[in-house]
């Protein structure tokens, strides 16, 4: 049996606070609730705050804080009513796609539908991001709808194309760069997603929405 | 004051010691594999001990010097100034003219080539280092090649030590020396029986040729856990040994991803991850538990060591 929290030490210079075992939309806003306080808080030592499905890392240096000193301030902080602020609701975020992804007819054919229908789809809803990761920028955004939930190719492509809209499992993302990767190409965006030149360097935060529109 | 690379190297990029911010936003820590050998060869020319270098990888390149300077090769790798080897891990004059060519060493990964003032290349989010997978940072993101110019940065104020200065490493930075490498119980290491946790620390695991800045990857007896196979991503760090379904460990490098779904079984300890990245593929490697009071013990020796080289080099002014 865990027992939630699930605060473990992450190397020396880092705990993991567990929140959930699955991801569900409730316990990704604790996610975020925790990391705003935290955040908010800025605790002795503590360095940077990464918030992802269902845990948050918190990293620090270790000759000024660690496990014993943060953990009950942790624990405290879940004990008390997490506040969840307007502002943790997200950043609302249009992405221009261009539904000509090489891997759109397999994913049509595979849902048992056509390529229409899958645009149609995945445009339908709202994202959230529920972390950035893999490489600079990359959002894992989800729930893709059901129908559309299948497993990453069995063999990932040793490179794929910078701007690649993807789907695999129930998520979907963006590749920011040419890296290898695992996930059903399904379109394309030419929206920069990380950029260390601009103030915030990645376009995306976890928390923030998404909605894809298709453009041609 | 310019050098040239003037024979390309396989695989050479500037490092230095990685970022310290962006974890969240998915950017990795980056910087030099092996960082115990970078803050050697910087404190050798008397830089700052992150000051950007050269990592150089995989086989031989050279580098001509347009000015007379100072520099220092640290870790896996072999020197000769204008065609006369000398001794790494000391400090080297070089003459205008000069070529200086670097050829890693059998049996270590990489070699560190500082240059007195450190090379000057823009500095994007705090960090000089190259990181290859988005093509940020270095020279222009990438490897460098045959032409390349490097500029250096503004003269430190620290003087150089006196040419052929050299030292022995104390027991504490010694990459030779073959005890097992300290490992932390990771995230997940509930998640893994104690036949499978004893088995980390029993076994031999060769390390697999497809290790590269990212991860290594350790071929050996199979780690079973009870994990699903996958588990929603969350945080990795560097060292973190994530084990996927096959039960052979990935270990997390600067490079590597900032989050992982694969149950992490253990952490390397930070002050044995320079060691551990210089491990040949091939090589065979083997763990030992420790507490985080014994891996803050090692890394407090380490960066004591450190600190006593830099104190010992220092030429008193005159």
């Amino acid at each position: 049996m865990t027992l939630l929290p699930r605060i473990v030490p992450l190397g020396e210079e880092a705990i993991t606070v567990g929140l959930g075992t699955v991801t569900t939309e409730a316990v990704h806003e604790k996610v975020r609730s925790l990391a705003h306080l935290l955040e908010t808080r800025a605790l002795a030592g503590v360095l940077e705050i990464c918030p992802a499905y269902t845990t948050v890392t918190v990293r620090f240096d270790p000759d000024l804080t660690g496990v014993a000193t943060l953990e009950p301030i942790i624990r405290a902080m879940l004990e008390g009513p997490l506040p969840f602020p307007a502002e943790q609701s997200g950043a609302a975020h249009e992405i221009p796609v261009r539904y000509d992804g090489v891997d759109l007819e397999v994913v049509a054919e595979r849902a048992g539908m056509s390529p229409r229908e899958v645009v149609e789809r995945h445009t339908a809803r709202e994202y959230r991001v529920y972390l950035i990761g893999f490489v600079p920028g990359f959002p894992y955004l989800g729930d893709l709808d059901t129908a559309l939930v299948m497993p990453r190719r069995p063999q990932p492509r040793p490179r794929v194309p910078p701007g690649s809209v993807a789907i695999a499992g129930a998520q979907t993302g963006i590749y920011p760069f040419a890296t290898p990767g695992g996930w059903h190409l399904i379109g394309s965006t030419p929206v920069v997603l990380f950029d260390p030149a601009r103030k915030r360097p990645s376009l995306l935060a976890a928390g923030d929405r998404v909605r894809f529109v298709e453009r041609s | 004051m310019t050098i040239t690379v003037s024979k390309a190297p396989p695989f050479a990029t500037i490092q230095d010691l990685g970022w310290s911010v962006g974890r969240a936003w998915g950017l990795p820590r980056g910087g030099a594999m092996d960082r115990v050998s970078l803050v050697l060869a910087n404190l050798l020319v008397g830089n700052e001990p992150g000051a950007a270098a050269i990592e150089w990888a995989l086989g031989p390149g050279e580098l001509e010097f347009a000015d007379a300077t100072y520099v220092a090769v640290a870790g896996g790798a072999e020197v000769v100034v204008a065609g006369r080897a000398r001794r790494t891990e000391a400090t080297l004059r070089v003459r205008a003219g000069d070529r200086v060519r670097v050829t890693p060493t059998a049996g270590s990964r990489f070699g560190y080539i500082a240059i007195r003032s450190g090379i000057d290349v823009p500095a994007p989010l705090g960090s000089r280092s190259t990181y290859l997978p988005a093509g940020i940072g270095g020279l222009s993101g990438r490897r460098l090649k045959l032409g390349d110019v490097l500029s250096l940065g503004p003269e430190p104020e620290t003087p150089p030590p006196a040419e052929g200065v050299s030292f022995e490493r104390p027991a504490a930075l010694r990459t030779h020396d073959q005890p097992p490498f300290g490992i932390l119980p990771g995230p997940h290491h509930d998640l893994f029986s104690p036949a499978a946790k004893a088995q980390l620390a029993r076994g031999t695991f060769r390390l697999a040729p497809t290790s590269d800045r990212m991860g290594i990857r350790l071929e050996g007896p199979p780690v079973v856990s009870t994990a699903p196979a996958t588990l929603p991503s969350e945080g990795v760090c560097i060292g973190s040994m994530q084990i996927p379904s096959g039960g052979m460990p990935i270990v997390v490098m600067p490079d590597g991803p900032t989050v992982g779904g694969y149950p992490q079984a253990a952490v390397v300890i930070r002050a044995h991850l320079s060691r551990f990245a210089q491990q040949p593929p091939g090589a065979n490697l083997t763990f030992r538990w420790m507490t985080l009071a014994e891996a803050r013990l090692a890394a407090d020796e380490e960066a004591r060591a450190l600190s006593i080289v830099g104190r010992a080099l220092r030429r008193p002014l005159a």
